[in-house]
C-alpha cells in the first residue's frame, strides 16, 4: 500500500519549490528557457501524480504502484535533464 | 396540413434526438469513460488552448506585413522573454493538436461513434478537423521564412487548378489583388481571427451534443447502459481526471519543446526560393505526394484534387455510408479494414513525400506501392480477423449459387490469378533486369520487392484455391463445381 498522502505532500512540495525556482531564470537565453520548460514540467507533471492519487483514493480505487513509480522516474528525469541545460 | 405538421414534427424529433436540444447538461459522466482514449477530444481542445495563449503572446510582437513579418519573428525569437520558448511550445502543440485530432477521428471511425444518434457530431467534428488543418496551412506562412512561403505559394499555387467559380473565390479569399501583402494579411487574418471563432462555436455545438449524448458505449464487453453507469460528477472527479490528462500532456510537451527548440529558417525572398524545393509540412505531406504523381501533373492534377476531395467528403458523409447497426469491431470486418488501409496510405504517402521533396513520382511506382500496401494491410486484417475476431460470432454459410455461376466464378478466379501472376512475372524480370543493368538504386529495390511481394501473394492464392479445391485427394469434378471460396452449389438451381 502506498502512503498517497505523503507522496501528495511531497509532490506539493515540489510544486513549491519547482514554481518558486522558475519564477528566478532569467527567460532571454535559449538554455534558461529551456530550464524553464523542464521546470513547468516537473510542475505539470506533479500535479498530474496529484489528481491521480487523488480521483482513485476518492474512487477507492487501487493506487497503482507501478503508475507512481513511472511518475516519479519521470521527474527524476526531468530534474536530472535540467542540469543538461545548464 | 397534417401530413405538414407531421413531417415538421418527425424533423423535429430527428433533429432533437441528434442534437439533445431538450436533453438535461452537466450529468454525472459514466465509469466506463475514466479510460485517456475517451479524452482525446479533450487533449485536442487543450492543446487549442495552449495555442490560443502562445498565441496572443506572440501577437503582441508580430508584425503581419512581408517587410515586418520575418523581422518582427526574429525579435520575438532573440529578443522577447519567453520568445523562442512560446514559438517552440506553438509549433509543437500546433503538431500535437493535429496528431490528436487525427486520433481522435480514426478512434471515433473504429468504433464507429459515428452511427446514431451521433451523426451529426461526426460530421461536426470533421469540420473541425478541417479548420485545424486550416490552421496549419494559414499560420506556417506566418514567420515568412523561405520554407514557409516556398510551401505556401505551392499550396495556393493548386487553387488556380479548381473549377473557375471556385478559384476565384478562393483567390479572393486568401489571397486577395494585392499581392504578397494582402497574402500575408489575410492568411493572418484567417489565422488569428476566422478560424479561432468557427473552431470556437462548432466547438461549443459539439461540446452540447457530446452533453446531451454523454460518452459513446464501450464496444467491447458485455453491453453497458450509459444511463445506469453515470456515477462520476463533473466536479470534483471528472474535472480532475480531466486537468491530470492536460497537465501530463501539457508537461510533455514543455519537455519536447525544451530538447528540440526552434531554430528560423532564412527569411524569404524569390532569389533564395529559386534555390529551394518546397515542401508542406508533414500533415500536408499524403497530399503533396498525391499531386507528384505523373499522372496527375498538369492536365491531371483536377483529378488529384479531385480524389482528395472525394477523400474528405467520404469522412464527412461516413454516417450515412457505414450503415451497419453494429458498433462493435469484431462485427464490421469491412469498415475497419478500409480505416486500416486508409491509415497505412496516408503514413505511406505522408513518409514517401518527406523522401522525395519535388520528384515526380513515376505513376506505376506509385500504383504498385498503394496497391501493396492496401493488400498488406487487407491481408494481415483479414487474417486477423479470421484468427481471433470472428470466431465467436456465428457466420453465415457459403452464399448459394447454380452450377452456371459457380463454374463461371471458378474460371473468373483463375483467369484473375493467371493474369496476376503473369504481370507479377513480368514486373519481377523488369525489375530484376533493371537492376543489372543500372545498378541497386531505392526506387529498383522497391520495385523489385513490390513485384515479388505481388507474386508471393499470387503463389499463394493459387495454392490456396487448389487446396480448396481437393486437388489431391482426387475429388476435383466435384469442387470445381463447388469451389468453397464463399459460394455453395445448389444443384436444383
Amino acid at each position: 500500500m502506498i502512503p498517497a498522502r505523503r507522496v501528495v505532500a511531497l509532490l506539493l512540495v515540489l510544486q513549491i519549490v519547482s514554481t518558486g525556482y522558475v519564477w528566478t531564470v532569467n527567460a532571454i537565453g535559449t538554455l534558461n528557457q529551456a530550464r524553464f520548460a523542464v521546470f513547468l514540467a516537473v510542475n505539470l507533471l506533479s500535479f498530474s501524480i496529484v489528481t491521480y492519487i487523488y480521483t482513485h483514493d476518492k474512487w477507492e480505487e487501487a493506487i497503482s504502484r507501478g503508475w507512481i513509480l513511472a511518475a516519479a522516474l519521470g521527474l527524476a528525469l526531468l530534474l536530472l535533464s535540467s542540469l543538461y541545460f545548464s | 396540413m397534417t401530413e405538414t405538421s407531421g413531417r415538421r414534427a418527425r424533423l423535429a424529433a430527428w433533429l432533437d434526438t441528434r442534437l439533445g436540444l431538450t436533453y438535461p447538461l452537466l450529468r454525472p459522466a459514466p465509469r466506463y469513460s475514466i479510460n485517456p482514449f475517451y479524452w482525446l477530444g479533450a487533449l485536442t481542445v487543450v492543446a487549442f488552448l495552449i495555442q490560443g495563449i502562445t498565441g496572443i503572446m506572440m501577437m503582441l510582437y508580430y508584425v503581419p506585413s512581408p517587410a515586418d513579418a520575418f523581422t518582427s519573428t526574429q525579435y520575438i525569437f532573440q529578443s522577447v522573454y519567453y520568445g523562442r520558448f512560446l514559438q517552440t511550445v506553438h509549433l509543437y502543440t500546433a503538431y500535437a493538436m493535429i496528431m490528436l485530432a487525427f486520433m481522435h477521428m480514426m478512434r471515433g471511425y473504429f468504433v464507429s461513434v459515428h452511427k446514431k444518434p451521433r451523426e451529426l457530431m461526426w460530421i461536426v467534428g470533421m469540420i473541425m478537423g478541417f479548420v485545424t488543418l486550416g490552421f496549419g496551412f494559414t499560420g506556417y506562412l506566418l514567420p515568412w521564412t523561405v520554407v514557409s512561403k516556398s510551401a505556401t505559394d505551392v499550396g495556393v499555387g493548386i487553387i488556380d487548378a479548381l473549377p473557375g467559380r471556385i478559384s476565384s473565390f478562393l483567390s479572393f479569399l486568401i489571397v486577395g489583388a494585392g499581392g504578397d501583402a494582402t497574402e500575408l494579411l489575410r492568411f493572418y487574418d484567417l489565422h488569428v481571427v476566422v478560424l479561432p471563432s468557427v473552431l470556437l462555436v462548432l466547438l461549443i455545438v459539439k461540446m452540447y451534443m457530446l452533453e446531451a449524448h454523454g460518452i459513446a458505449e464501450p464496444t467491447t464487453g458485455p453491453p453497458i447502459d450509459q444511463k445506469a453507469s453515470r456515477s462520476l460528477p463533473i466536479f470534483p472527479d471528472v474535472t480532475f481526471y480531466l486537468l491530470g490528462l492536460a497537465a501530463m500532456f501539457g508537461s510533455a510537451m514543455l519537455l519536447i519543446s525544451a530538447v528540440f527548440p526552434l531554430s528560423l529558417p532564412p527569411e524569404y525572398s524569390p532569389q533564395l526560393a529559386a534555390q529551394f524545393t518546397a515542401q508542406p509540412d508533414w500533415y500536408f505531406l499524403w497530399i503533396y505526394q498525391i499531386l507528384k504523381i505523373a499522372a496527375f501533373e498538369g492536365a491531371g492534377l483536377p483529378v488529384a484534387l479531385g480524389l482528395v476531395t472525394v477523400i474528405f467528403v467520404a469522412l464527412i458523409a461516413l454516417p450515412f455510408i457505414d450503415r451497419g447497426h453494429s458498433r462493435r469491431i469484431g462485427e464490421r470486418p469491412i469498415f475497419v479494414t478500409i480505416g486500416l488501409i486508409f491509415v497505412g496510405e496516408l503514413f505511406l504517402l505522408a513518409y514517401w513525400g518527406l523522401e522525395s521533396p519535388g520528384q515526380v513520382i513515376p505513376t506505376d511506382s506509385a500504383a504498385w506501392l498503394v496497391v501493396a500496401i492496401a493488400l498488406l494491410v487487407g491481408d494481415c486484417s483479414f487474417a486477423l480477423y479470421t484468427v481471433m475476431g470472428t470466431r465467436s460470432v456465428p457466420r453465415p454459410g457459403p452464399e448459394e449459387v447454380s452450377k452456371t455461376q459457380g463454374r463461371f466464378r471458378t474460371a473468373l478466379a483463375f483467369v484473375l490469378l493467371l493474369s496476376g501472376g503473369a504481370i507479377a512475372i513480368g514486373a519481377s524480370l523488369n525489375a530484376i533486369v533493371s537492376v543489372v543493368l543500372y545498378g541497386t538504386s531505392t526506387s529498383g529495390l522497391v520495385q523489385l520487392g513490390l513485384s515479388t511481394t505481388f507474386l508471393g501473394i499470387v503463389v499463394f492464392s493459387t495454392v490456396f484455391l487448389m487446396y480448396r479445391m481437393e486437388l489431391a485427394g482426387a475429388s476435383l469434378k466435384r469442387r470445381l463445381d463447388w469451389l468453397e471460396i464463399g459460394w455453395s452449389v445448389n444443384d436444383s438451381r
